[in-house]
Formats: structure tokens, C-alpha cells, sequence
């Protein structure tokens, strides 16, 4: 136990006894998959129809967002290089499912489905579809653990979309997935509703990310710090798909990983990617 | 009665519990009756020494808490630990526990499994894995002792109709 918490060996035995406790994984995420699937199975023809309309709406939507931002993008890089600063690109991402949580109701963690055989390895970001969930603690050769922003072990070092002023975000022991903004100064200017982004400073998360949104602002004239509260823009307790990002800093082997099950799986938001570097 | 000496017979069905519980611990639930979840692996065992002091000991207790370690992602050995303070207890007590009545059985398996919530909390506590500052985590405990008549009548009938030994 001491062992475990403070040096690195037990590690290889955790990750062969994880090939025994798999299936139980599996075992349990059953049930929800079933009823997913009778669910799929017993949809109307409407509902399709509906679905697919809806769908197609959202799509047309994405696409014509998207025709502004690979406009934005390029004249952003152009800027950027005029300031001669590096550009940060994400190229890959994979997708991934949650298996489980932790079912320790004081940790905020969840299990998913990729392991060190996708190249999954611990620090990698993972978001879901509208921001940020948190970073892979803990790689098994089928399944991985993640740690949520949310948990009072994590910080995640955020940006103020407005204007630029940097913070803390930490995790809370609450029950409740909700981050609170460390050390920042009574006469800061952030307001509720303010949009916290990534800030990259701690160089593991890439930056740019949506965190969360500012949900109230507390100044206690007894404390010098204000009392921030964040509620956090991804869906920690409903997201069940999942994207492991793969930055153009990590290692090729990796990559070389996530491109092999790429070729159906992986989505590349730009395609250009490669030439870029 | 028991026969201390012959071959074991029908440990599969010892496993198959096991496995069970430990799918009934990590199954998805909602976040208030997380709180709640009882013990289930630790019930069983409880339940499988008692039942057979001679086949399930210390040691088996031991392997299943390296297994409920992995499984719940939490410090390896820690689970393995307590498991095992529970089996070494539950192995003293079992002739008494066997006598008792539901109730007392009951409350002695309150203490046992919150012993072990409380020495769980304790290190996870002292490793920072758990800042909590409130005895929530004994409400488990509790669920486990109300349900452990039902468990008990369960496993004594697996036990019995499959002959177990």
C-alpha cells in the first residue's frame, strides 16, 4: 500500500491483475448496454425519421460554423506566425466509451474502454462533446482510469474567455460536480456566466478547451480571496462517448497507435495537419 | 456435518459469488445511493468464512482485496488489508457468530465492515486521496449490516443446495 503510494513497481502488477478484473468491467456496464441496445431495436420509423431530420439540421449547422472557423483558423495561424509564436495543434483524437465510475462516491473517476493497446497513456487529455472532463491517471492493457477535473485531486490551470486573466481551477470534495477558482483576488474581474477556457500553462492539457462557466461569485470582505464557483461545461455525469486526444507533442509511437485503429475510428479534424510541421 | 480433512468440493460456486458481488460493487448507480451501496464483497467473504472457516481464510482474503483493489482503482494492497483484518476478525468470531441471532449477527457485522470503512478512509485520507470531512462513509456499513440477513439466507441456500464444502 505504501509501496503503491509512493514509488512506481507495483504498477506492472496492477496492470496484469486489470486483465483479470476486465470482464467484470464489462460484466457491469451490461445491463446499460442491453437496454441501450433493446431501445435501439425497438425505435419506431418516426422516431428515425424525426431523429434524422434533426440530425441533418445540426449537421448543416456544424458545417457552416465550420467554414468560418478554417477561415479563422488559418488567418490565426497566419497572425501567430507573424508573432513568430508556435501554434498548438491537436490532430488526433480517439473515441472512447465509459465502462464505469469509481464506486467511491469521494473520487471522481471514471473508467473507459481504451488501454495501453490503443497508445493510451497517463496525462492524455479527454473531453467529451462540449468540454474538458479530465486527464488518464491510470493505464490498463484494456481499460483506463480517468481522473475528473472535478476531483479535489485535480486542478486545471483556465483562462477567462472575456479577458485573458488567468486562475485555478480545483476540483471539490462535494458530491456535486462543481470547481472552484483558487487564490484569486477580491477585485479580479470575473463574473458569473464567464466562460473558463484551458490556459495550457501547465503543458499536459492542451489549451483552448472549454472548462466551464463561472456560476456565482462570492466576495466574503472577512476573506482575501474571493469564493469563485464553476460549473463545469462537459457533461461529467451523462457523457458516455468520450475523445482521447492525441497532441502533435506526444510521442510517435503513440500516435503510430492511434492511427492504426484511425483508419475507421478516429476523427481528424485537420486533415493538413501533417504538412503543417 | 463438515469434513475437515476431504477434497473441497464445489469452490466454483465460492467464485461465482465472489464474482457476483464484485459486479453488484462497481455497477453503476446513482450518486446519492452511491453513498448507500453496501459492501458486497466483503459481505460474501464475511459469509464464506464463517460458513467454512477451514477453505476460506485469510489468504483467499487477501487475493480478493489485490482483485477489488484493481477493480476499483483504488491503492493496491489496501483493500487487500482490510479484507483481510475483516476475515482475521470474522475467523476468531465465527464459532460465536454462528450462534448468534440475525440481530446480533447484524451488529457485529456493522463493526467489522465499518472497521474497515474507517481504516479505508483513514489511509486514503493520510495519501490525500479523500478529503471528505464528514462520516458519510460509514452509511455503507449500515446497508451492509440491514441487508446481511438476506445475504446470509442467499448464500446459505447456494451453499447448501450446491453442497459446498
Amino acid at each position: 500500500m505504501f509501496a503503491d503510494s509512493r514509488f512506481d513497481f507495483l504498477g506492472r502488477v496492477r496492470y496484469y491483475i486489470a486483465i483479470v478484473v476486465t470482464p467484470l468491467h464489462l460484466m457491469a456496464d451490461l445491463p446499460s448496454r442491453t437496454s441501450d441496445a433493446f431501445h435501439n431495436f425497438f425505435k419506431t420509423r418516426t422516431d428515425l425519421e424525426d431523429d434524422n431530420l434533426r440530425l441533418q439540421d445540426e449537421m448543416l449547422m456544424l458545417q457552416f460554423k465550420l467554414q468560418k472557423l478554417d477561415h479563422l483558423d488559418a488567418e490565426n495561424q497566419r497572425l501567430n506566425e507573424l508573432l513568430k509564436a508556435t501554434y498548438i495543434i491537436d490532430d488526433v483524437a480517439v473515441r472512447a466509451q465509459l465502462l464505469g465510475e469509481s464506486p467511491d462516491p469521494f473520487s471522481k473517476r471514471v473508467i473507459i474502454n481504451k488501454g495501453s493497446n490503443e497508445g493510451v497513456f497517463i496525462g492524455q487529455p479527454v473531453i467529451d462533446a462540449h468540454g474538458l472532463m479530465g486527464q488518464v491517471v491510470q493505464v490498463e492493457p484494456l481499460t483506463s482510469w480517468v481522473l475528473l477535473i472535478t476531483d479535489p485531486l485535480h486542478a486545471t490551470p483556465v483562462q477567462v474567455n472575456r479577458n485573458g486573466l488567468r486562475a485555478i481551477a480545483a476540483g471539490t470534495s462535494d458530491i456535486l460536480h462543481q470547481l472552484m477558482l483558487e487564490n484569486v483576488s477580491i477585485t479580479a474581474d470575473i463574473q458569473v456566466g464567464d466562460e473558463l477556457v484551458t490556459s495550457g500553462l501547465d503543458q499536459r492539457l492542451p489549451a483552448g478547451y472549454p472548462v466551464g462557466v463561472v456560476s456565482s461569485v462570492k466576495n466574503d470582505p472577512g476573506q482575501s480571496f474571493a469564493n469563485i464557483k464553476v460549473t463545469p461545461s462537459a457533461q461529467l455525469d451523462r457523457s458516455r462517448n468520450v475523445l482521447l486526444l492525441f497532441s502533435s507533442a506526444e510521442s510517435k509511437a503513440a500516435r503510430a497507435a492511434a492511427k492504426i485503429e484511425a483508419s475507421g475510428n478516429a476523427l481528424q479534424p485537420t486533415p493538413h495537419v501533417e504538412g503543417r510541421q | 456435518m463438515v469434513d475437515i480433512s476431504g477434497k473441497s468440493r464445489n469452490i466454483w460456486v465460492i467464485v461465482l459469488s465472489l464474482v457476483f458481488a464484485g459486479v453488484l460493487a462497481i455497477v453503476p448507480i446513482p450518486l446519492w445511493l452511491a453513498l448507500w451501496r453496501p459492501d458486497w464483497i466483503a459481505l460474501t467473504l464475511i459469509y464464506w468464512v464463517i460458513a467454512l472457516p477451514h477453505r476460506i481464510g485469510m489468504v483467499a482474503a487477501w487475493l480478493v482485496g489485490l482483485l477489488v483493489d484493481v477493480l476499483e482503482g483504488t491503492l493496491l494492497g489496501l483493500h487487500a488489508i482490510v479484507l483481510m483484518m475483516s476475515a482475521y476478525i470474522a475467523l476468531t468470531l465465527y464459532q460465536r457468530l454462528r450462534m448468534f441471532t440475525p440481530l446480533q449477527q447484524s451488529l457485529t457485522i456493522l463493526m467489522l465492515i465499518g472497521a474497515g470503512q474507517l481504516l479505508i478512509f483513514w489511509v486514503q485520507a493520510a495519501t490525500g486521496q479523500n478529503t471528505a470531512d464528514n462520516l458519510a462513509f460509514v452509511l455503507s456499513s449500515m446497508t451492509s449490516a440491514l441487508l446481511w440477513p438476506l445475504v446470509f439466507v442467499c448464500l446459505r441456500f447456494c451453499r447448501r443446495s450446491f453442497n459446498v464444502g
